[in-house]
């Protein structure tokens, strides 16, 4: 449990990055995504990504819809809102400010 | 992102709340058979996959959970959940459940019902531009007229013209009758007069509060300019809508008043009723027309004639000290420059020591105010006090239903609930049963609202007061609400949630060990018994009071007078006119004529009426400026009408005529104070003081009659004089017939011998003397049937109350009494166990209550009449009555527990 608190603050931003490239996915895809992206390194847990989608949907990042898929079941997929490409942009640029400070203390120290 | 997005997004959620649990379900459930197909693909039978699937996927309900948390309506949710739960389980004890709305309702409604009259008489600011700058000069609020030098509370028209130029503090200053004339007058041409109140004022009087008119226009300065021609006149929106019809060309309409025929100029804006609460004008007039109007007061011009109220706008700035200083420095100064001043040592000395006060006009004037401030302010008490038992009562009522709930909620904690959640929980039922108490609370004021306004009420029509709901009053029945479910609710659910979890678990009925001598439950009822006795205490005092004020001896026998007004104004006469007088005598001859009549006079005042009163001198005795005489003037046959017994010389009669010698008929306080040596009969004195400014009138005592009373029955007898009206001019309006037989026969014929004489002469105000003095009491008949009502209330519930109690701890210890009883314990024995404990309850109750009751008894020491606060019979007799009320209450339990079978109550163990 504790490792996937850890990751929380990361989920949003691997979800909104992933949705950024390949809108319209639903969320087993998105986990999918993270984890063969990563190479298995990465992986998000059921039991933190549906709460994410629903907060960040509840936020106005992204926003949801039902569509058929060819296998004649509905998905939902999700798509980045304007304000979740704005968010993304946050989200990244203070990634890399604290994965530089993360590198400069492991090189330095 | 919008915070406005945000929220429709987090409403379309709430909204759709069961679609969203369905689609968030579809859509692990399309993750779940994606893992599945995916651990297929790997290698795994079907069943191997779909467990694999599951495991890994996790707890789909704690998910579903976290996910619909996200949308923050969580709370609402448990709410919901709480507040279905504990509509559910009222529903399950319905007898209870009534019990607390219905004492609930009542309380709250009093509340409320009580706080309208205080709001609306008492808090609430005049409908005018900023209120809060307004200001009257005097504090007493006298209204009437007088001529005495250094008058700090009425002023003339010439000292308000001066003061209105020459004051340094007042954007703008405004003057008023401080009389409201009651006249009857007629719209255009029709037959039919109308009562119309009309309200004198100056030209600034609707500029200075900052009033327009919502049709015409309002006065202004050029009505006023000067005296005489400028017949203009403004109506209230409530005259205009019922006695005009609310006819759109109003303006073209015009009011025939005494002997003047006035343009209506304008109609004032709905909200607008004049600067007095409960006192509200059907017209305004201005000053200058003041002689046109019935009854005719001179005002302007006249240096002396003080009959005005001052009000004014503080400039900027301006604090009312800084106003009063200026005020008081041109006072004397404009007084003294009055050449007809008569500067006399004695009104010098009255100039020296008169100091103007000045009071707020936030919230207008009131003759209500004055007279129901502190019965207001008693009732609220009582009214808080009863609310106050009615919470003890369902505090209790919870006590005992939580711990009869004690397994339950023991379960619910076992079960992993935490404290806060349960406490919220019977929170939320204790807010939903005062809200459905404050919710019916509302519907009760409204209805007692109505009977209050009434009760204060004279004649037909109720006082134009506002008491209607507001948010002022909705927010205070909100907040008692709250606070009351705070009140009864919080001990209960602290005691529940107190953790006494395995015992709970392991008995079954709570058992006795479990709070069974509720020490919390006990204090609750000698509280509500201690406020029993307090209310008991004030309803039997203001009973006895109200008992002794409609036995008092007045000094006239107020039994079988009938009492009606006529208005002589409307004939459009001076008061001197011979014709006047001669329909007067006419009338009363014809009245006495008639079968059933014995006697019949007019008189200027009868009770309760006002007055017109002076100094009085007599030769050789010094002015004694400490008697204020008040004068009567009346018809010959008015001491046979009121049997006031003459205890000295003669009644007036026919010889008393306009050219023969005056005469006057003082009161025995009178002849004792002012004559004191040898008979009065045939000494002459003199109606005025010589400072005044008003002529003297010389008179000659012919008769000495008994002390009356004369404003009020509680205050000592008045001086008071008689003047025959023949030889006094005045317009009536008093008539008063003693009569023999049926009261509505008699008023029937009188009236129609008066219609038969003069057939426009409107009739008013017909009643019997005693209503008539009832009425001067009408105060304290309120707060004693009020308290008396509340007491009642006060008392049942507190036998509500121990019967509650009793009965459950006579169900809680069955077991208990069912051993006493297999040992060999009497029926009487038993009862006697129980009965013993519940009088332990009442006298304790008592114990407490008497110290308060006695400390409190001093705050209302004033409005009792004819005996004291701590009146021993009074105190004895509400303590018998309760003692009484609380042992009947606490003996059907107590009979209960003598018929317990002692073999069904050890079983039930």
């Amino acid at each position: 449990m504790k490792n996937v608190d850890a990751l929380q603050g990361s989920l949003d931003l691997l979800v909104l990055k992933i949705l950024s490239r390949r809108p319209r996915l639903h969320g087993y895809a998105l986990m999918t995504a993270i984890s063969s992206i990563s190479d298995d390194v990465l992986r998000a847990e059921e039991g933190s990504l549906y709460p994410a989608l629903h907060r960040m949907e509840e936020t106005g990042w992204i926003r949801a819809e039902w569509i058929k898929k060819d296998s004649g079941r509905r998905a939902r997929v999700y798509e980045l809102t304007t304000a979740g490409k704005k968010q993304l942009g946050i989200e990244e640029s203070r990634w890399e400010a604290v994965s530089a400070a993360i590198h400069r203390v492991l090189r330095e120290a | 992102m919008s915070f406005a997005g945000e929220w429709k997004r987090r409403l379309h959620m709430l909204l759709h709340r069961g679609q969203v649990r369905r689609d968030l379900e579809e859509e692990m459930r399309l993750h779940i058979d994606l893992r599945r197909q995916q651990q297929i693909a790997l290698g795994l039978d079907p069943e191997a996959a779909r467990h694999a699937a599951s495991r890994r996927f996790g707890n789909t309900t704690r998910i579903k959970e976290r996910s619909m948390t996200a949308w923050g309506w969580n709370w609402l949710e448990t709410f919901l959940q709480d507040a279905a739960y504990g509509i559910r389980s009222m529903l399950r004890t319905p007898a209870i459940t009534i019990v607390a709305l219905v004492s609930l309702a009542l309380g709250i409604g009093a509340n409320t019902a009580i706080f309208s009259f205080i709001d609306a008489v008492m808090l609430r600011s005049l409908p005018v531009e900023q209120p809060q700058q307004l200001v009257k000069l005097g504090v007493e609020d006298w209204d009437g007229i007088t001529d005495s030098f250094a008058c700090t509370e009425l002023y003339s028209y010439p000292f308000y013209r001066r003061f209105q130029k020459e004051n340094t503090v007042f954007s703008s200053t405004a003057a008023l009758f401080s009389l409201v004339n009651p006249v009857h007058g007629f719209i255009d041409n029709r037959d039919q007069s109308e009562p119309i109140n009309v309200q004198a004022v100056s030209g600034s009087y609707f500029e200075t509060l900052g009033v327009g008119a919502q049709l015409g226009r309002v006065i202004d300065e050029n009505d006023d300019s000067d005296k005489g021609d400028h017949p203009v006149i403004v109506v209230s929106n409530t005259f205009w809508k019922h006695k005009l019809g609310g006819d759109p060309s109003v303006l073209n309409h015009k009011l025939r008043l005494g002997t003047g025929v006035f343009n209506i100029v304008g109609v004032a804006p709905p909200e607008f009723f004049g600067t007095s609460v409960g006192n509200s004008p059907d017209a305004w007039a201005p000053l200058s027309m003041g002689e046109s109007i019935p009854p005719g007061w001179k005002s302007h011009g006249e240096n002396f004639f003080e009959s005005l109220w001052i009000i004014g706008r503080l400039k900027p700035g301006v604090t009312v000290e800084q106003a009063t200083a200026n005020v008081n420095v041109l006072f004397p100064e404009i007084l003294r420059s009055f050449p007809d001043a008569k500067l006399t040592q004695q009104n010098l000395n009255n100039l020296a020591h008169a100091h103007v006060q000045i009071k707020s006009m936030a919230r207008g004037l009131s003759d209500l105010r004055r007279a129901y401030s502190q019965p207001l302010r008693i009732l609220m008490a009582i009214v808080a006090l009863v609310l106050l038992i009615a919470c003890a009562n369902i505090a209790n009522l919870l006590l005992a239903r939580s711990s009869a709930r004690a397994r339950e909620l023991a379960v619910r904690q076992a079960l992993g609930a935490g404290r806060g959640r349960i406490l919220r929980q019977l929170l939320t039922e204790s807010l939903i049963l005062a809200l459905a108490g404050g919710a019916l609370g509302i519907g009760f004021a409204a209805v007692a609202n109505r009977v209050l306004l009434r009760m204060i009420s004279e004649g037909p029509n109720t006082i134009p007061l506002d008491v209607s709901l507001n948010l002022h009053l909705l927010a205070f029945t909100l907040a008692v609400t709250v606070a009351t479910a705070l009140l009864f609710g919080t001990l209960p659910s602290f005691r529940a949630i107190r953790p006494e979890l395995t015992r709970s678990l392991k008995s079954g009925r709570g058992g006795s060990a479990i709070g069974g001598r509720s020490p919390l439950a006990k204090a609750l009822v000698i509280g509500q018994v201690a406020i029993s006795l307090v209310l008991m205490m004030a309803a039997i005092l203001f009973l006895r009071t109200l008992n002794n004020l409609s036995r008092a001896n007045l000094g006239f026998n107020k039994q079988n007078v009938l009492r009606l007004d006529i208005d002589s104004d409307s004939k459009s006469l001076k008061s001197d006119d011979p014709r006047l007088k001669a329909l007067f005598h006419q009338i009363e001859d014809r009245v006495q004529g008639l079968h059933g009549v014995e006697a019949a006079s007019f008189s200027a005042f009868t009770f309760n009426e006002g007055s017109w009163n002076s100094k009085i001198v007599v030769p050789g005795m010094p002015v004694d400026h400490s008697v204020n005489i008040q004068h009567n003037i009346i018809g010959n046959a008015y001491f046979k009408v009121m049997q006031i017994p003459l205890v000295a010389g003669r009644s007036f009669g026919a010889e008393d005529t306009p050219t023969s010698q005056p005469v006057a008929i003082i009161s025995e306080s009178i002849a004792r104070r002012l004559f004191p040596a040898g008979s009065p009969i045939g000494r002459t004195y003199a109606i005025g003081s010589p400072d005044g400014m008003g002529k003297q009138l010389h008179v000659q005592v012919i008769g000495v009659a008994k002390d009356v009373k004369f404003d009020d029955v509680a205050e000592p007898e008045h001086y008071i004089d008689y003047l025959p009206y023949s030889q006094r001019d005045w317009g009536f309006g008093d008539f008063e017939i003693r009569y023999t037989g049926s009261l509505s026969a008699v008023s029937t014929e009188v009236q129609q011998a008066i219609h038969e004489i003069d057939p426009t002469l409107p009739i008013s105000h017909v009643t019997t003397l005693d209503d008539q003095v009832a009425r001067s009491f009408t105060d304290q008949a309120i707060v004693a049937e009020l308290s008396a009502f509340f007491g009642i209330v006060a008392v049942f519930l507190s036998c509500i109350g121990l019967y509650g109690l009793m009965s459950y701890l006579v169900s809680r210890r069955t077991g208990e009494i069912g051993i006493r009883m297999a040992l060999g314990a009497g029926r009487s024995e038993v009862g006697w166990y129980v009965m013993r404990e519940i009088t332990l309850w009442i006298f304790a109750g008592i114990a407490l209550g008497i110290p308060v009751t006695l400390e409190g008894g001093k705050l209302i020491e004033k409005m009792l009449y004819g005996l004291r606060a701590h009146d021993a019979s009074s105190l004895i007799g509400a303590v018998v009555v309760l003692s009484l009320a609380g042992l009947l209450a606490g003996y059907i339990p107590a009979r209960r527990a003598t018929r317990v079978n002692p073999v069904v109550a050890l079983r039930c163990e």
